[in-house]
C-alpha cells in the first residue's frame, strides 16, 4: 500500500511538473513574447515575468530578444558618383518593438527571416546614397572632407522609412559603415601605384643622396682650394718679406760693383751646373788655356 | 485456455516507435545531444520488440495449432497414427522452429552491427558538435519528462507481466521500454544542467550513453558466440538471443540492489538482505530518492559567485531591482527555476582584434619563423583597409601613369588587438543580444573612419601612441553613446603596415633612406679628409715660404758680409784674386758635368757630338716568348 502511495506522489508530482509547463512560461527582462492562439497571435507581452497560457496545440509561445540585435550586410560593391568602383559593409543595429506585429511578417518570427528583408533595404539604400557621393567623400586626407555622419544618416532615413511602409514591428537604432574596399583588379593598380610611389621614393632618395654628397665634396674642395690659395698669397707674401730684407743689403755690393757682379756670374755657373750638364770647351777657356803651350802640333820656331 | 500475450508486445512495440520517433523530433527541435542518442537507442528497442512481438505471434500459432491437433486427435481416436505424421502436420512449429534457428541469429546479428555502427558514427559525431545553445529549455525538460513517464508506467507494466507470467518473449521489450525512461531522465537532466551552467552536460551525458550502447554491441556479440556453444537441451527454453541481460538490468535498478544483496549474503554468510536495515532501506528507497530530488533542488537556492565575477538574478525572468547585480560570494535565492542567476567575468580582460583573422596554430606552426612578424609574411586572413593617398597626383613622371588607372587611395593591413572590460554589466547584458560583436562592428568603424583621413606615414612611426589615444578616445565615446557598457583599456596600433603584396618595396624605401644617409656620410667624411690636406698643405705652404724667406734673408746677409770681408782681398789682389775665385767655382761647379775640351786648331773638319743619352740594353729587357 505505501509503495503504491509513494509510486502515486511520484507520478502526482511528475504530473505537476509537466502540468506546470505547460500552462506556465516565462518572459524574460530581455525578451519579448507573442502567445498564439489556433495560430493566431493574440497577446503580446513586453514585460518580464511568468506567464500562463492554454497547452499546445492551443496557444503556442513564441519568444524574441527585445536587445539590440547587430546584423551587417555583405560587402556589395557599388559606384561612387565620381565613377569609382567602392565595396561597402555596414552594419545596423535593430530591435524588435512590437512583436505581434514581428510575428506574422516573418514567418512564425523568425530573425534570420527579418534579417534577410533589412539586408535587401540596406542594400537599395545603400546603392542609392554611395551613388550621390564622390569617393573623396569616403576617402580623404582632408576629415573635414569626409562625409561618413552624412552617408550613415542617409542610409537609415531611407532604410527607416521603408520599415515604417512595411510595419513589421522593427526599429533601427543606428547603422555605421563597418568596412570600405576596393575591387580585385581596382586593388591591383592601386598595389602598382602605390609600388611606382614608392620606387619614385627611393630613386629620389638614392639621387638626393648622390646630390647632396656632391655638393659636400665641392663644398670641401673649394673650402681646400680656398685654404691653399690663401697660403699661396700668404706664401708670396712672406716671401715677397724676405726678399725684400735682402734687397736692404744690396748696397753692400755696390762699394765693388764690378766684383760683386764677378760674384755673382760665379754663383750662377756653379747653380746652372748643378744637374746633368754636357760642356764643350776650346783651348782658349781657362783653364783649358793651359793645353796651348803643351799640346800643340805646331811648329815651333 | 492460455492468455494471449501479442496484444502486450504489440503495444511495447507501438509504444517504442512512437516515443522514440517523439524523442528524435524532440532533440532536433530544441538541439538536445543525449536525446539524439537516447532516440536511436530506443530505434533499437523498436527492432527489439517487434521481433519479439512476431516470434509470440508464432508461438501462440503453434499453441493453438497444437491445441487443435489434440482436440483432433481426441475426437478421431487414432492418436498412434497421428503421432507419427505429427512432425509433418504441424506448420507453424516447424515455421516457429526456422524462425528461432536462420532468423533470430541473423537478426542478432544485424542488431549487433546496428548498434557497433550506431555507438562509432554517432560518437565521432559527436565530437564534431560545438554545443549548440537549447531551444526552449523548459519545453525540452517537458517533452524529455513526459516521455519518461509514459515509458516508465507502461515499462513497469510490461517487465512485471513479463516476470510474473514468465513470458520471456515479452521481457525484451519490456526491458527496453522501462530502460527508454530512465534513458529520458537521463536526457532531462542534461537540460537542467545546461540551465544550471554547466552548457557542457548535454555532450558528457550523451557521451555516456554512447559508451552504454557500445556495451551493448558488445555484450550483443559475445551472445551470439556463445549461442555456437550453447548446450541444446530438449524442451528447455532458452533466453531469446537478441535480449540484453544489460537492459534489462539497466531497466530494472532495484534488480541491481538484488543483487548487490544476494552478493552481500554470500560475503557475509548470513542473510543481510533480511536485516532492518537492509528492509528499512529497500523501503525507503523511493523517499530517499525523493528527498535527494529535493536536496538538490534546495541546493539550487545558493548560489555562490566567484571572485572576478558578477551575476545577474532575475526572478521569473524579471530583474529583481534591489538584488539585480550579485557580487562575488554567497548569495542566497529561491529555488530554480523561479530564480536563476547568469554569471559574467566581469573584472577579466576581454580582447578583440579588429582588421585580421588571425592564423590557426597549424598555420603557424608551418611557418618556419612562427615568432617572427614581418610586414612581408601574412599572418592570418588579412583585410585592406582605405587610406586617403597623400602622394600629389602627377608629381612624378613614374606615378603619372598609374594615377590615371587608379583611385587615389592606397592600402594597408591593420591588425588592431582592443583590450575592454565589462564596467556597467546591467547595460552589457540587457542593452544588446551581442554586446562584444557590436563593440567589435563600432571599433572596426572608427578605425575605418580614422585610417580614411590619416597621415599612413605619420600613425606608422613617431604619430602611432597618439593615434592608439585618439582612436582609444573615439571608440570609448561610441560605446558609451551605445549604452555598451564597456571599459575600453587598450588599442594597440603596432600591427599597421602597408599589404603585403607591397610591403617589400616600402622596405626598399627604408634601405633608400640608409643609402642616401650612407652617401651624405661618405661624402662628408670626404669633406674632412679635403679640407684637413688643405689646412696640412696651406700650412707646408706658408711655412715653406717663411722658410724660403728666411733663407733668402740670411743667404743674403751671409753674402754680404761675405762680400764685405772680399773686397780687401780683391783691393790686395786684383788679378789673381778673380782668377783664383773663377777657377775655384769653375772646378766646383763642372765637377759633375761631363766635359769635352777640343783642343785641335789645325783641321777644318766639322766635328759633330752626338749628345743623346744612350740607354743599354739589359737582360732584363729580353722579351720571353708566350707559352703554347
Amino acid at each position: 500500500m505505501k509503495r503504491n502511495s509513494l509510486t502515486v506522489a511520484i507520478g502526482a508530482l511528475l504530473i505537476l511538473i509537466f502540468a506546470l509547463l505547460l500552462f506556465v512560461f516565462q518572459v524574460r527582462q530581455s525578451e519579448v513574447a507573442v502567445v498564439t492562439t489556433f495560430g493566431d497571435p493574440k497577446r503580446n507581452i513586453d514585460a518580464p515575468g511568468p506567464y500562463l497560457k492554454w497547452p499546445w496545440p492551443i496557444q503556442r509561445v513564441y519568444k524574441f530578444d527585445q536587445r539590440i540585435q547587430t546584423f551587417e550586410d555583405k560587402f556589395t560593391e557599388g559606384l561612387t558618383a565620381d565613377n569609382n568602383n567602392l565595396l561597402t559593409m555596414v552594419y545596423v543595429g535593430w530591435r524588435i518593438v512590437d512583436a505581434k506585429t514581428f510575428f506574422p511578417k516573418f514567418a512564425g518570427g523568425s530573425v534570420p527571416a527579418a534579417e534577410r528583408m533589412l539586408e535587401g533595404l540596406l542594400s537599395n539604400a545603400k546603392g542609392a546614397v554611395v551613388g550621390r557621393y564622390d569617393l573623396s567623400a569616403f576617402v580623404n586626407a582632408d576629415p573635414e572632407q569626409l562625409k561618413f555622419d552624412e552617408i550613415e544618416r542617409e542610409i537609415q532615413a531611407m532604410v527607416e522609412a521603408q520599415l515604417r511602409t512595411n510595419d513589421c514591428g522593427i526599429k533601427i537604432e543606428f547603422l555605421g559603415i563597418k568596412k570600405l574596399g576596393l575591387p580585385e583588379s581596382v586593388t591591383q593598380t592601386v598595389f602598382e601605384r602605390m609600388t611606382s610611389e614608392r620606387q619614385v621614393l627611393v630613386s629620389r632618395l638614392q639621387n638626393e643622396g648622390e646630390a647632396q654628397a656632391e655638393k659636400i665634396r665641392a663644398t670641401a674642395n673649394r673650402q681646400a682650394a680656398e685654404m691653399l690659395a690663401a697660403a699661396e698669397a700668404e706664401a708670396t707674401r712672406i716671401r715677397g718679406q724676405g726678399e725684400a730684407r735682402a734687397a736692404e743689403l744690396l748696397p753692400v755690393f755696390e762699394k765693388n760693383a764690378a766684383l760683386a757682379n764677378f760674384e755673382l756670374r760665379l754663383q750662377a755657373i756653379e747653380q746652372s751646373l748643378k744637374e746633368r750638364s754636357t760642356l764643350i770647351f776650346d783651348e782658349r777657356t781657362p783653364p783649358f788655356d793651359l793645353f796651348q803651350g803643351y799640346l800643340t802640333n805646331r811648329n815651333s820656331k | 485456455m492460455e492468455r494471449s500475450y501479442q496484444k502486450h508486445g504489440l503495444i511495447n512495440l507501438l509504444t517504442l516507435l512512437g516515443v522514440g520517433g517523439a524523442t528524435f523530433a524532440a532533440a532536433q527541435y530544441v538541439h538536445s545531444l543525449a536525446g539524439y542518442v537516447v532516440a536511436l537507442h530506443l530505434g533499437l528497442g523498436v527492432l527489439v520488440a517487434f521481433v519479439g512481438w512476431f516470434q509470440l505471434r508464432l508461438e501462440e500459432r503453434e499453441r493453438e495449432e497444437r491445441l487443435e491437433f489434440e482436440e483432433l486427435a481426441r475426437s478421431k481416436g487414432q492418436t498412434a497414427l497421428f503421432e507419427s505424421r505429427a512432425e509433418e502436420q504441424l506448420p507453424a512449429r516447424r515455421a516457429r522452429e526456422q524462425f528461432e534457428r536462420f532468423f533470430v541469429p541473423t537478426f542478432t546479428g544485424i542488431l549487433f552491427l546496428g548498434q557497433a555502427a550506431g555507438a562509432y558514427f554517432l560518437w565521432r559525431w559527436l565530437g564534431k558538435q560545438t554545443l549548440p545553445p537549447l531551444i526552449q529549455p523548459l519545453l525540452a525538460l517537458a517533452f524529455f519528462g513526459l516521455f519518461a513517464l509514459v515509458l516508465f508506467l507502461l515499462g513497469k507494466f510490461a517487465a512485471t507481466l513479463a516476470r510474473l507470467e514468465n513470458q520471456r518473449l515479452l521481457r525484451p521489450s519490456g526491458d527496453y521500454v522501462l530502460f527508454g525512461a530512465y534513458l529520458c531522465i537521463l536526457a532531462a537532466l542534461a537540460v537542467v544542467g545546461i540551465e544550471a551552467g554547466f552548457p557542457r552536460m548535454d555532450l558528457i551525458i550523451a557521451r555516456i550513453l554512447v559508451v552504454v550502447l557500445g556495451i551493448i554491441a558488445v555484450e550483443t556479440f559475445i551472445n551470439l558466440l556463445l549461442e555456437i556453444y550453447r548446450p541444446r537441451v530438449k524442451g528447455r527454453v532458452a533466453r531469446p538471443l537478441y535480449e540484453s541481460r544489460l537492459v534489462g538490468l539497466m531497466g530494472k535498478p532495484e534488480g541491481l540492489i538484488t543483487t548487490a544483496a544476494e552478493a552481500l549474503d554470500y560475503q557475509f554468510g548470513f542473510k543481510v538482505s533480511e536485516t532492518w536495515f537492509y528492509r528499512f532501506f529497500e523501503k525507503a528507497l523511493g523517499w530517499l530518492l525523493l528527498m535527494q530530488l529535493g536536496v538538490l533542488l534546495l541546493s539550487t537556492c545558493l548560489v555562490i559567485i566567484e571572485p572576478g565575477e558578477q551575476g545577474i538574478l532575475e526572478r521569473f525572468g524579471k530583474r529583481v531591482e534591489r538584488r539585480a547585480l550579485l557580487n562575488p560570494g554567497a548569495h542566497l535565492k529561491l529555488p530554480w527555476p523561479v530564480d536563476r542567476v547568469y554569471r559574467y567575468r566581469t573584472d577579466q580582460i576581454q580582447d578583440l582584434t579588429v582588421g585580421i583573422a588571425p592564423a590557426t596554430s597549424d598555420q603557424n606552426s608551418a611557418t618556419p619563423h612562427a615568432n617572427l612578424i614581418l610586414w612581408t609574411v601574412a599572418h592570418g586572413e588579412e583585410d585592406l583597409f582605405l587610406v586617403a593617398n597623400r602622394v600629389p597626383p602627377n608629381a612624378d613622371r613614374q606615378t603619372a601613369e598609374a594615377d590615371r588607372k587608379a583611385p587615389p587611395v592606397s592600402l594597408l593591413v591593420v591588425n588592431v588587438p582592443i583590450q575592454f572590460q565589462i564596467r556597467d554589466l546591467l547595460k552589457w547584458a540587457y542593452e544588446h543580444e551581442d554586446a562584444a560583436d557590436l563593440l567589435h562592428k563600432l571599433a572596426t568603424r572608427e578605425i575605418v573612419r580614422y585610417l580614411v583621413s590619416a597621415d599612413l606615414s605619420e600613425i606608422m612611426s613617431h604619430g602611432r601612441a597618439a593615434a592608439a589615444d585618439t582612436l582609444r578616445e573615439r571608440i570609448q565615446a561610441v560605446a558609451d553613446a551605445n549604452n555598451l557598457g564597456a571599459n575600453i583599456l587598450f588599442v594597440g596600433l603596432q600591427g599597421i603596415h602597408p599589404p603585403v603584396k607591397v610591403a617589400p618595396e616600402y622596405e626598399k624605401v627604408v634601405s633608400a633612406i640608409h643609402q642616401r644617409q650612407a652617401k651624405i656620410l661618405a661624402a662628408e667624411a670626404d669633406d674632412i679628409r679635403t679640407n684637413a690636406l688643405a689646412g696640412a698643405q696651406a700650412f707646408v705652404t706658408t711655412n715653406n715660404a717663411t722658410a724660403e724667406s728666411l733663407r733668402v734673408e740670411i743667404t743674403a746677409l751671409a753674402r754680404a758680409a761675405a762680400f764685405t770681408n772680399q773686397i780687401p782681398a780683391y783691393n790686395a789682389a786684383p788679378s789673381v784674386y778673380p782668377t783664383r775665385a773663377y777657377l775655384q767655382a769653375f772646378a766646383r761647379a763642372t765637377a759633375n758635368a761631363r766635359k769635352y775640351v777640343l783642343l785641335v786648331t789645325n783641321t777644318q773638319d766639322v766635328v759633330q757630338f752626338d749628345l743623346q743619352d744612350k740607354i743599354r740594353q739589359d737582360l732584363l729587357d729580353i722579351t720571353v716568348p708566350p707559352a703554347k
